[in-house]
C-alpha cells in the first residue's frame, strides 16, 4: 500500500516534469523558428500548467510547475538570454499573475475531480442498495414460500401417523401423494435458487458453451414431463440447426419454470406451444398458452421479484414471483431479453438470446 | 429372480443409503453398504459386489478416483449417483470408467431400470462377441448390425456412414449414457478435437431422419453437457 502511495507521488513528479519538457522543448520551437515574443511563450506555459493540473492529483504539483515555468521563460527566453534577470517589476508582475491563474485552476479543478468522485460513489452506493433490496424481497419471499408446502407436508404426516387406523386405504394414498407432490414442488423451488447462485457465483455473468437448442429443449421437456406427467405440450422447432452460446443448466430451468407457469395458471387444458424461431442475429423462445391470459395490472412487473402486494396473491404458494424474477435474471446474465403479453386467445411469454458472444 | 446379484451402495447420507437399500431388497437384490469412500474400496475387493451404486459427493475421497482405482482390477458396473449442476463430475466419472449415472432426486423405477441395463451390458461384455450382433430393436426403430440397416416402422431410413456409426455405436450401449468425448472418439478415432460440435450437427441430422420430432425424441435423447442416451432395447 505504501509503495503504491509513493509510486503516485512519484508519477505525479514525472508528469509534471514530462508536461514541463515538452512545454519548454514547444516553447524553444516556437521561440527559435516562429516569433520571439514573450506573451506566446508565457501563455504556452500556462497551457502547460493546465495540464499538469489536470493530470496530477495535489495542488502542490501545479505551484511547483508555476515556479518552474517562470524561472524557465526568465531564463531561456527573456534577454538577456540564458541569465535570470527579475530587476524589471515587469517580471514580477508576470510571476504573479501566473501563480494566481495556476493556483485559481488547480483548486476549480480539484473541486470538480471531488464532486465527480463523490457523483461515482453515490451511484455504486445506489446500486448496492437496490442490489439489497432485490436480495431482502427474494429471501423474503422465498422464506414464505418454502413455509407453506413444508408446514403442509408436517401437518399431513402428523395426520397419518395420529389416525393412521382410522384412515382407508384411499385416504392414506392421498396423503402419500399431496406429500410426495409438495416434495416436488420444494425441489423445484430449490433447483431454482441454486441456478441463482450459478449466476452469482461466477465473476463474468455465466458460463456459456454452445449448445444445440433443439437438445435443451427436448431435455427441459422431458424433465417437466418428469414431474408433471399429463403435461400437454406441442414444441415446433425451425428446420435449421442452431447451436446458441449459453448456459443450458440455466437455460433449460427457464423454460421450465416458463411451461410449468402456462400449465398451473393458463387453467386451461389446451395444449401449450413451444415454438422457436430465429432471425439474423438472435433466437426467440415462445411459450403459449390458451388459457384465461395475464392480468394486466401485473403484467408490467410480472418479473420484477415479489410484488409488494402479498396479501391479495391467495395463490402465492405457487410462487410465481419467484420463478418468473429468476427467469429475468438468468435471461439478463445472457445479454438476451424477456417478456410477456397477452394474446387473442391467452398469454404469451417470450424470450430472446443472442446467437454470437456480444463483446467478442 | 435376481437373487445373484449384490449390490454395494457407497453412499455417506444414511437416510438416502437406507432408502435406496430398502428398494432393492424388496426386489431381490443382495445390498451392502458403506457410508464412507475407504471401507468401501475394502469392500469392493473383499465382497466383489456385481454392481457398485457410488455417491460423487463422500467426504474422505473423491468419487472419481474410487472408479479410477477400482477400474485396475475390474469391469463390475458402477453406477454414479449424483446431484444435477455437477454436470462436469459426471463426465469425469464416466471418462474415468463409470458405466452411467442417475440424477438424484430419482425414482425407484428408474434406479432399477439403470441397474438391470448395467448388468445386463456386462453379461454382454463376458459372453463376447455374438450378442453384440444381435439387431436393435425398440419402439418402432430397428436395427440390423450385420447388414448395417436401420429401419422405421419398417421403411429402410438412409443415415451416412459417420451418422450410421453413431446410431450403432449408442444402439449397441443402448439404455446409457454415452459421453460426448467416447462417441467422438468411437466414431472420428482416437486423436479427434476437442470441439463436438460436429457430433452436434451429425446427431441433428439423425434426428431430423428418425425422430418425428426432433425436439421431442423418442429414441434418442440429450443429457445436457454430457452426452446422449438411446432407448433401451427390447429384445434383450
Amino acid at each position: 500500500m505504501k509503495n503504491l502511495m509513493m509510486f503516485i507521488k512519484q508519477n505525479n513528479l514525472i508528469i509534471t516534469l514530462v508536461f514541463l519538457l515538452i512545454g519548454t522543448g514547444m516553447a524553444f520551437l516556437i521561440f527559435s523558428f516562429a516569433s520571439k515574443s514573450l506573451i506566446n511563450i508565457i501563455l504556452l506555459y500556462i497551457l502547460t500548467l493546465m495540464f499538469i493540473v489536470r493530470y496530477t492529483n495535489n495542488y502542490y504539483y501545479g505551484a511547483m510547475a508555476a515556479f518552474i515555468s517562470i524561472a524557465c521563460a526568465n531564463y531561456f527566453f527573456s534577454y538577456p538570454y540564458f541569465k535570470f534577470n527579475f530587476t524589471q517589476t515587469e517580471y514580477f508582475l508576470t510571476c504573479a499573475e501566473i501563480l494566481a491563474i495556476t493556483l485559481f485552476t488547480t483548486t476549480t479543478t480539484s473541486h470538480v475531480k471531488s464532486q465527480s468522485q463523490m457523483l461515482e460513489e453515490r451511484d455504486k452506493q445506489l446500486v448496492e442498495a437496490e442490489k439489497e433490496k432485490m436480495r431482502a424481497n427474494l429471501l423474503r419471499a422465498v422464506s414464505h414460500d418454502l413455509r407453506t408446502p413444508l408446514t403442509s407436508i408436517i401437518g399431513e404426516i402428523s395426520s397419518f401417523r395420529e389416525n393412521a387406523d382410522n384412515l382407508s386405504e384411499e385416504e392414506k394414498n392421498d396423503l402419500a401423494k399431496n406429500i410426495y407432490d409438495d416434495a416436488i414442488w420444494l425441489l423445484n423451488m430449490v433447483e431454482n435458487l441454486l441456478s441463482i447462485t450459478r449466476i452469482k457465483n461466477s465473476v463474468t455473468k455465466v458460463k456459456k458453451s454452445s449448445e444445440a437448442v433443439e437438445e435443451v429443449i427436448s431435455e427441459a421437456v422431458t424433465r417437466l414431463k418428469k414431474r408433471i406427467p399429463h403435461a400437454n405440450i406441442v414444441v415446433s422447432v425451425p428446420n435449421e440447426f442452431l447451436m446458441i452460446p449459453m448456459d443450458a443448466i440455466l437455460i433449460e430451468q427457464v423454460i421450465i419454470n416458463l411451461l410449468e407457469n402456462a400449465i398451473i395458471h393458463s387453467e386451461s387444458t389446451k395444449p401449450i406451444e413451444l415454438k422457436i424461431t430465429s432471425n439474423n442475429t438472435v433466437a426467440a423462445f415462445h411459450i403459449i398458452d390458451y388459457g384465461i391470459g395475464i392480468d394486466e395490472n401485473r403484467i408490467n412487473d410480472l418479473f420484477e421479484g415479489f410484488p409488494a402486494r402479498e396479501a391479495h396473491t391467495a395463490d402465492n404458494r405457487k410462487g410465481m414471483g419467484i420463478g418468473l424474477s429468476i427467469c429475468k435474471t438468468i435471461i439478463l446474465a445472457h445479454d438476451g431479453k424477456i417478456s410477456a403479453k397477452n394474446h387473442e386467445y391467452g398469454a404469451e411469454f417470450y424470450f430472446e438470446l443472442p446467437k454470437e458472444e456480444l463483446n467478442e | 429372480m435376481n437373487n445373484n446379484f449384490s449390490v454395494l451402495i457407497i453412499e455417506d447420507e444414511k437416510n438416502i443409503s437406507n432408502f435406496i437399500s430398502k428398494i432393492l431388497t424388496s426386489h431381490g437384490y443382495r445390498v451392502i453398504t458403506s457410508l464412507s469412500g475407504k471401507e468401501g474400496m475394502y469392500l469392493i475387493a473383499s465382497q466383489c459386489p456385481d454392481i457398485i451404486l457410488l455417491d460423487l459427493g463422500l467426504p474422505d475421497m473423491d468419487g472419481v478416483d474410487i472408479i479410477r482405482q477400482v477400474r485396475q482390477w475390474s469391469s463390475n458396473p458402477i453406477i454414479v449417483v449424483s446431484a444435477r449442476i455437477q454436470e462436469n463430475d459426471k463426465v469425469q466419472a464416466l471418462d474415468a470408467g463409470a458405466d452411467d449415472y442417475i440424477t438424484k432426486p430419482f425414482g425407484t423405477s428408474e434406479l432399477l431400470a439403470r441397474i438391470r441395463t448395467s448388468i445386463r451390458h456386462n453379461n454382454k461384455l463376458n459372453k463376447e462377441a455374438p450378442l453384440f450382433k444381435y439387431p436393435y430393436k425398440a419402439m418402432d426403430l430397428y436395427i440390423d448390425f450385420l447388414n448395417h440397416v436401420i429401419t422405421l416402422k419398417g421403411e429402410v431410413i438412409h443415415l451416412t456412414p459417420v451418422e450410421y456409426k453413431i446410431v450403432a455405436y449408442l444402439a449397441l450401449n443402448s439404455g446409457k449414457v454415452m459421453t460426448h468425448s467416447s462417441i467422438m472418439k468411437e466414431v472420428w478415432g482416437p486423436y479427434v478435437e476437442e470441439d463436438n460440435k460436429i457430433l452436434r450437427v451429425n446427431m441433428a441430422n439423425i434426428r431430423r431422419k428418425i425422430e418425428i420430432n426432433p425436439a421431442e425424441p423418442k429414441y434418442i435423447f440429450t443429457e445436457v453437457g454430457v452426452g446422449y442416451r438411446m432407448l433401451d432395447d427390447e429384445l434383450s
